[in-house]
């Protein structure tokens, strides 16, 4: 055995004392890391495992607004196993007559009979998938619960879809081919795809989607599948999904929320890094004259410094099994209500990918921070280390490098687990740009707190108080970091979430429309206004003729090679036609109206620029299966935040000539006529689709409200971290306020100045570090609100109220608990003691 | 006829150690008369400086009785006993026991602020002055000397013209002749102030200085 590890082992010997809060610290850090991966891991892998069973199949050929004609079938037909047809809308389900009449938006899946092609549909009673035929004259249908609750329907009642009448037979406990994920718009209704096809749900224009789900033959390779597929379908407007990847978007939606909770787990780890570098400090000092000995007996500096990295290694190992194995117990514990809240099967158990990597986060942080001191003391001469009061030195610069080298590795770590280079390095900036704003808050208090030594005269508290932030050897910078760094995410969440609700319950009801319809028919479009305007009580309605196409090609090119993953390129996306410009032209000159030359397109301004489209590109779009290529000859200045009616792309008139098409239509009421309007509606036109914007907001409002849990539960952990390395810096500090209380009562202090001294002193810094949090919080609320979201940033001051109120608090707690002993003492003792 | 301003009956002190109860003093009594300095002398561990701590209040006796300008310390508690002792008591120490983190100034107008003087500035400057430091008010502890330290530590003892002065081997970390420059000050001060001193010291030489010698032996008066 090394004389190096021989030496480290019997120092080991004394236990773990004074490494609680080193080890309590990497401990939480790891578990946070480890638990948020462990459940990212298990809804990836069942998105993976069951991605046949959520897709409905090996594969799904998807067609917009239209059914496949019956030769696309035949090949479809020929190329699978089995093949199930699936044709998913919106729609509107009513029940009763007149002022009773009753309204509930769905999202509708007529489906035939093959369906499921895999799993079963879950049904409360369990009927058969026959029940949806035909049945007493009536076709069946099954409804999600919260859809009967509202219409208050039992099994055999009557209920009319688009016009249609249906007998409700049983409600929808679980269904096999869904993931529940992103913000649908209503819940779901299953009819059987016959019942429906004589109806004018499918005339031509409706907006629909048609999903074959096929069962490919036994040993077909999916890539050549798809690429057999691709070239069959070419300029057919048809999308491809293979089990691989069968709900990309709840993919993509778990990638990214997970990702980012793991780096805020890393935020909570580099809180941890304080206490690491704190406890390490504290250590070292205390071992300094076993090193001066050493030192004097010989021993090489090589060897004094694999001494300690010997035992921080072995500490650092058992900090990181002790997280890994807490991580491994809240998982199992809270596994039963974690796969409850989920839309989706999954079976959360311990696997190591995420253990891994937690670990591998927990020993990089360990070795960055732990090096400091280290590296530090290296730096310091025999000499010195006999004498207190070392003075302080910079680590050699080899050291230097080493830890920059960490910092790089950790950094390639995060970007390799995540995936996202955005996101990670973002919210790794993020975190390094709080912990120097951090640093520097800390400085500029003890700065103040020197500079205003002058303003406590005559206030002994205060300026003991300000005294203690002032000197060197402060507590201000461990604790503003430690405690900063959580409430700075806490913060960001608060102002973040507050902002965008503020947003949306400001700027929305002034501007925002209360319905917006959708299928009115073209031969509908003369007769649903006039009623509309002899209600009286609808002030203004905006209709748009409306058509769903894909952009497949920028200039020859194929759009997405060109500009990449842009959310306009993502599926297809309403266009219309136009005589006249919606908007403001901001560059070139809308076509005349009688405009009958090659297709011309006016596209939104800013899309544009972020697709790097200008004037006179060419666009491929295909509609209906057609593709039409058209010249950019004007840019519009869009507005989509007034959840009006808005198209990111216009075509002339004739381009669009005889495509069959829908129209949808604005309505602005106010909120008391709301309901008698949609009742008329659903009552004359009941193939047309009211979507309720408050509803749809209130839809958005959830979605971000779980977000922001998830995102503060993570900060909460960084909380606890910072409170524990607050509690190890009250706790390293305990000797010299034993003193200090000890020094003030001998000079004639009552134990109330002296509390009120400490308590001043801990609020103080809790201030600093809720004030920072807030400026922080402000800077991401005001990034988040102005630059992704587009809207104007309000700065909440409750949420920000409550920041520095906790900073102070958790402060005050970690400080004033280590205050009692000090308060107690009898100060001949504690002064002796220094004698 | 001088007045008695301190005055010790009986008391005992036992503390609790590792190895059980540790007595410390015993059946002490001694009456100390008002503007004279007395000097505590005997070998380490005699309990000089543990006396000096009960007269100071800083610690308690477990025994008997100890009355300070006629008031019972042993009646009072933690609260009490500190502001009891502003403007009555000075108290000096070995290792001078200045606040780090405050300048000289600061550290001599600390005592005078917990009073609540408002001129306690004006007159900390004037203390320090007057211990020859007047140019080093704005210097912390740190950047001053020993000897400088202990100045400054006389000063604070004596800026609030305590009844009392409480000297703890003043000159224990100082060399020679520093140590000489601080007792001549000590002394100087408490006949300037009229003040009572009571001076614990190794040093026979010191000791004679004083009015009264009080040898202790074993925890007792010898």
């Amino acid at each position: 055995m090394m004389l190096s590890a021989r030496i480290a082992a019997r120092e080991l010997r004394g236990g773990i004392r004074g490494f609680r809060v080193f080890l309590l610290c990497l401990m939480l850090g790891v578990a946070a890391i480890a638990s948020v991966g462990l459940v990212r891991g298990a809804i990836r892998e069942a998105l993976s495992d069951q991605g046949a069973m959520l897709l409905g199949g090996d594969a799904q050929y998807d067609f917009t607004y239209r059914r496949a004609t019956p030769e696309e079938r035949a090949w479809i037909d020929d190329h699978a196993a089995a093949v199930s047809e699936v044709i998913e809308f919106r729609s509107m389900l009513t029940r009763g007559a007149g002022d009773a009449l009753e309204t509930a938006l769905t999202q509708v899946k007529a489906v035939d009979g093959a369906h499921p092609l895999i799993g079963a549909l879950v049904l409360d009673p369990p009927v058969p998938m026959g029940a949806l035929g035909p049945e007493g004259g009536l076709p069946g249908i099954f409804l999600d619960q919260i859809l009967a609750d509202r219409l208050g329907l039992a099994p055999g009642d009557t209920v009319q879809l688009a016009g249609q009448p249906f007998a409700y037979r049983a409600a929808i406990t679980r269904e096999p081919d869904s993931t529940g994920a992103g913000i649908g718009l209503g819940p779901r209704s299953i009819v059987a795809l016959s019942a429906i096809e004589a109806t004018p749900i499918l005339a031509p224009g409706s907006l629909y989607e048609t999903e074959y789900r096929v069962i490919l033959p036994e040993g077909t390779d999916l890539d050549a599948a798809k690429t057999a597929a691709e070239a069959r379908f070419e300029g057919a407007g048809m999308r491809w999904s293979d089990s691989r990847r069968a709900a990309p978007g709840a993919d993509r939606f778990v990638d990214r929320l997970g990702s980012f909770l793991v780096l805020v787990g890393l935020a909570g780890l580099a809180v941890g890094g304080v206490g690491i570098s704190a406890t390490v400090s504290a250590w070292i000092e205390r071992k300094a004259e076993t090193v001066a000995t050493l030192r004097a007996l010989g021993a090489a500096g090589g060897t004094i410094r694999a001494i300690f990295l010997w035992q921080l290694a072995a500490l650092s190992a058992l900090g990181i099994v002790a997280g890994l194995g807490l991580a491994a117990l809240v998982v199992v514990l809270a596994a039963g209500v974690i796969e409850a809240a989920l839309p989706i099967p999954v079976t959360i158990a311990l696997s190591a990918g995420p253990m891994l990597e937690a670990a591998v986060y927990g020993a990089l942080v360990a070795a960055i921070f732990a090096l400091w001191p280290l590296a530090r003391m290296a730096t310091t001469r025999s000499g010195a280390l006999y004498r207190a009061g070392r003075g302080r030195r910079w680590p050699s610069w080899p050291a230097l490098v080493l830890m920059a080298v960490l910092v790089a590795v950790l950094l390639a770590a995060a970007v390799a687990f995540s995936g996202l280079v955005g996101l990670t390095l973002g919210t790794f900036g993020g975190v390094v740009g709080a912990l120097v704003l951090l640093w520097l808050a800390a400085f500029g208090l003890r700065l103040l707190a020197r500079r205003a030594a002058h303003l406590s005269r005559g206030r002994p508290a205060l300026r003991a108080a300000l005294a203690a932030i002032g000197a060197p050897r402060s507590e201000a910078a461990p604790v503003i970091l430690s405690l900063g760094l959580g409430l700075s995410v806490l913060a960001a969440v608060g102002q973040v979430d507050a902002a965008l609700r503020s947003a949306i319950q400001r700027d929305l009801p002034d501007v925002a429309p209360a319905y917006f319809m959708i299928d009115i028919q073209n031969s509908q479009l003369p007769e649903f206004l006039t009623t509309l305007d002899t209600l009286g009580t609808v002030d203004k309605v905006e209709t748009a003729p409306m058509l769903r196409g894909v952009i497949t090609e920028i200039n020859g090119q194929p759009a997405r090679e060109v500009a990449g993953e842009h959310w306009v390129l993502r599926g297809d996306r309403g266009v219309t036609y136009a005589t006249t410009p919606r908007e403001a032209l901001t560059a070139g000159t809308f076509w005349p109206e009688d405009y009958a030359g090659p297709p011309q397109a006016s596209f939104a301004a800013k899309e544009a620029q972020e697709l790097g489209l200008k004037l006179g590109d060419k666009i491929t779009v295909n509609i209906l299966g057609r593709d039409i290529e058209a010249a950019i000859t004007s840019l519009r200045d869009v507005d989509f935040s007034t959840a009006g009616i808005g198209f990111v792309l216009t075509l002339n008139p004739a381009a669009l000539q005889g495509a069959p098409h829908v129209h949808i239509a604005t309505i602005y009421a106010a909120p008391e006529d709301e309901a008698a309007i949609l009742r008329r509606v659903a009552q004359e036109y009941p193939n047309v689709t009211a979507i309720r914007v408050r509803d749809a907001i209130a839809r958005v409002s959830e979605a971000l409200g779980t977000i922001a849990r998830a995102t503060s539960l993570a900060a909460g952990v960084t909380l606890l971290t910072g409170f524990v390395v607050l509690i190890g810096a009250a706790a390293a500090g305990e000797g010299a306020r034993n003193w200090e209380a000890a020094m003030l009562k001998t000079l004639g202090a009552t134990r109330a100045t002296i509390l009120r001294s400490f308590a001043l002193r801990a609020a103080l810094m809790g201030a600093a570090a809720g004030l920072v949090a807030i400026g922080f919080g402000a800077l991401a609320g005001y990034a988040v609100l102005e630059w992704v979201m587009e809207a104007q940033y309000r700065f909440a001051p409750l949420p920000a109220l409550a920041i520095v109120l906790g900073g102070v608090l958790v402060t005050l707690t970690a400080g004033l608990v280590f205050a009692l002993r000090p308060l107690a003492a009898r100060p001949a003792r504690i002064l002796r003691a220094r004698e | 006829m001088t007045d008695t301003i301190l005055s010790l009956s009986d008391v005992g002190l036992t503390l609790d150690g590792n190895a059980g109860p540790v007595e410390i003093l015993q059946g002490i009594s001694l009456d100390i008369e008002q503007g004279s300095s007395v000097g505590l002398t005997g070998p380490s561990g005699s309990g000089k400086s543990s006396l000096l701590m009960l007269m100071g209040g800083l610690e308690r006796a477990t025994r008997g009785s100890i009355q300070v300008l006629g008031q019972d310390l042993g009646a009072m508690d933690e609260d009490q006993l500190a502001r009891f002792r502003r403007g009555r008591m000075g108290i000096v120490f070995q290792s001078f026991h200045l606040v780090p983190t405050m300048t000289a100034l600061e550290n001599v107008a600390l005592p005078l602020e917990i009073m609540g003087e408002a001129d306690a500035f004006a007159r900390a400057e004037a203390e320090l002055a007057a211990v020859g430091l007047g140019h080093r008010g704005h210097h912390y502890p740190s950047e001053m000397s020993g000897g400088e330290q202990q100045r400054v530590a006389l000063a604070r003892a004596v800026v609030t013209r305590p009844a009392v002065l409480l000297a703890d081997e003043p000159t224990g970390n100082l060399d020679a002749a520093n140590g000489a420059a601080i007792m001549d000050l000590l002394f100087g001060l408490q006949e300037r102030h009229g003040a009572t001193l009571v001076l614990v010291t190794h040093a026979p030489e010191l000791a004679a200085r004083c009015d009264r010698v009080v040898q202790l032996s074993d925890g007792a008066l010898a």
